[in-house]
């Protein structure tokens, strides 16, 4: 069902906020953002022949994870020997394209189509790298809060061009 | 290869290498070589283009038609399953004049077409169509005109391998001591290991030496750069007991490491929970391979030049689950002088429930790979490291220490009596199968044969 618009802009807005947690390195602030059913996926990208069906693997991710490996890799992150995020990346989030749909027995649930591109720039160097997909995001109201519980991260790369992701999308 | 067409080193560069030779035995070796074209377009010819390269696993393609486009160096192959049911390694040039008759990176497929003009391809490599045969090319017998197939391949417990010198020894024989290790390893199980899923691949600017050295056996970076890892509890074999284990010249530059406990009563089989072990037919192994299995905890080793794989318990998420076995199994392909693209499998033991195969997965994910919580560091130092070795000063002054284990340098020492193949040395606090690694690699390149 077509989201009514206040609704849809809160979602927007939520994610607005969401993305300036992670690019401001507010990690634990961004955890308190995840239902406790949340997931988050990446999953492998393999060129196909047009005529194939995906080109996204369903064994295979970069990342699969729950709300407890993301607070494991969130101490990690603020661990004393975060050597792959110290300096940390500067991270920008360009969210556009939000397309939202909801199920009419379940006003709480939004679920968003959100286009990303993912600006990562590290120490000096003047090169810098760009992250480009489609999240699929579900966010659901938990006690009158909006609540990320689920985000699938459709990637534009099959070989990834980045050394890790040791960075939050 | 034509003799003819082999580049002779530059005397520059073989100066560097013999440098280099120079200074290994008393454990020094040099970062020249780590970042330098001259260097990485010898290494395409001698290092690569002469040994066995590891391209795919079989169950990758497991049905008749199957294919994945992959590389040696900087060639691309398809690795594909014939309509008859055979492997074959075709190099994906179109014969007629050139252009790459494949385009995605895995299908299934009886013939490729060429974009350019037509030319057909059976997947066993026949040319089988020429558009306008008979106003075109009526005089041309397309027996001869094939596409061009790997001059060897061989596969090793379901790991397809190719070689693209003719004159190369046998795999097995190519594997050396490290054959012996990897034969304990893939036939623990009748069914062998499979593929779970693509492959990730990412891109690491360093030079590829960097990281088979760093799986020949650097235990030794786990205390400063992998400390978080310990932090969070991924990793709970403790620190300083992780050191007691071997390290292995397992010939040909090949380099194998272990954490082990020989000593322990309950046999450990890299802590397999009992249903796995059960499923392991134990009579595949020698009695020697079956000590070996039993005490070991951890393996990690660098196939030369570079084929790097890792088995041991880890756990993705240590409040809630216990560590489990994993393994993965990786190329590290040289794209250039200073970058490589990271072909990172996990595989599993076949014959495990689907179930132990996504635990072991998502401890594999959670731990080794692009977000991998160990894995993630690494690049951090192998960046840098590729860097410096660019340095004008640096490539020509700078001598690096690889002495750690050498007479008088800590407390390992060679094994005397060891009972397995190769040369080893306990604990592992030790390079010496980097400087392994690295003797065979100069030998490789300064081969005029
Ligand atoms: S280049 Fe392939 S048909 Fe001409
Ligand atoms: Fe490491």
């Amino acid at each position: 069902m077509k989201v009514p618009f206040d609704l849809y802009q809160e979602g927007i807005e939520f994610f607005l906020q969401e993305a300036e947690l992670i690019d401001d390195g507010k990690f634990r602030e961004w955890l308190e953002l995840m239902t406790e059913d949340f997931t988050y996926r990446i999953p492998v990208r393999v060129t196909r022949e047009k005529a194939a069906p995906t080109e996204f693997s369903d064994l295979a991710s970069h990342m699969d994870e729950t709300k407890n490996t993301m607070e494991m890799r969130v101490i990690r992150a603020y661990s004393e020997y975060n050597w792959a995020e110290d300096p940390v990346s500067r991270t920008r989030h360009f969210l556009t394209n939000f397309r939202a749909t909801m199920d009419e027995n379940a006003e709480n649930v939004i679920q968003y189509k959100t286009n990303f591109l993912l600006y990562r720039g590290k120490f000096d160097l003047p090169t810098f790298q760009f992250l480009s997909g489609e999240r699929h995001d579900t966010i659901r109201r938990v006690d009158g809060q909006w609540k990320i519980s689920k985000r699938l991260i459709l990637l534009d790369h099959a070989t990834i061009p980045m050394n890790n992701l040791a960075i939050f999308i | 290869m034509c003799q003819e067409f082999k580049s002779p080193l530059s005397k520059r560069a073989r100066a560097m290498l013999e440098d280099f030779q120079a200074s290994l035995e008393q454990g020094i070796s040099k970062i020249g070589v780590l970042n330098d074209e001259e260097i990485h377009q010898a290494e395409l010819e001698r290092v690569f283009g002469r040994n066995w390269n590891f391209l795919a696993h079989e169950s990758e393609i497991p049905n008749k038609n199957d294919y994945v486009l992959r590389s040696i160096g900087d060639d691309t192959f398809i690795v594909n399953r014939g309509s008859d049911g055979e492997i074959r390694v075709l190099l994906d040039v179109c014969p007629h004049r050139g252009a790459s008759i494949c385009r995605a990176a895995k299908g299934s497929s009886s013939h490729f077409q060429c974009p350019y003009h037509g030319w057909t391809f059976k997947n066993n490599g026949d040319l089988v169509g020429t558009p306008s045969f008979k106003d075109a090319y009526s005089g041309l017998d397309r027996k001869e005109w094939g596409l061009t197939q790997a001059p060897r391949v061989e596969i090793f417990h379901g790991f397809v391998f190719a070689t693209l010198d003719e004159n190369c020894p046998d795999l097995k024989e190519s594997l050396a001591g490290m054959g012996w290790y990897l034969d304990m390893i893939f036939s623990l199980q009748d069914e062998g290991m499979e593929v779970l899923g693509e492959p990730q691949r990412f891109i690491i600017k360093a030079n590829w030496k960097i990281a088979a050295e760093n799986f020949s056996g650097d235990d030794y970076h786990l205390m400063t750069l992998h400390k978080s890892t310990y932090d969070i509890g991924v990793m709970q074999i403790p620190l300083r007991e992780n050191m007691k284990g071997y390290h292995i010249q397992a010939g040909n530059g090949h380099g194998i490491s272990f954490s082990i406990d020989l000593e322990s009563k309950d046999p450990l089989f890299f802590y397999y929970p009992e249903e796995i072990v059960k499923t392991f037919n134990l009579e595949n192994l020698s009695e020697k391979q079956l000590e070996l299995a039993r005490g070991s905890r951890v393996c990690v080793g660098n196939i030369f030049p570079n084929i790097s794989f890792l088995m041991l318990p880890l756990s993705p998420d240590p409040k809630n689950v216990p560590p489990t076995p994993l393994f993965t199994w990786r190329v590290w392909q040289p794209k250039g002088k200073d970058e490589i693209e990271v072909w990172n499998w996990f595989m599993m033991y076949k014959n495990t429930s689907e179930e132990f195969k996504r635990a072991s997965y998502r401890a594999a994910m959670a731990s080794f790979g692009i977000a991998g919580t160990f894995e993630l560091d690494d690049a951090i130092p192998w960046e840098t490291i590729t860097r410096n070795a660019k340095g004008t000063f640096a490539k020509k002054n700078m001598k690096l220490n690889l002495q750690m284990g050498m007479e008088g340098m800590g407390t390992a020492k060679q094994v005397m009596e060891w009972p397995f193949p190769g040369i080893a040395y306990y604990p592992r606090y030790e390079e010496g199968n980097q400087r392994h690694l690295y003797r065979h690699y100069l030998k490789e390149m300064l081969s005029e044969e």
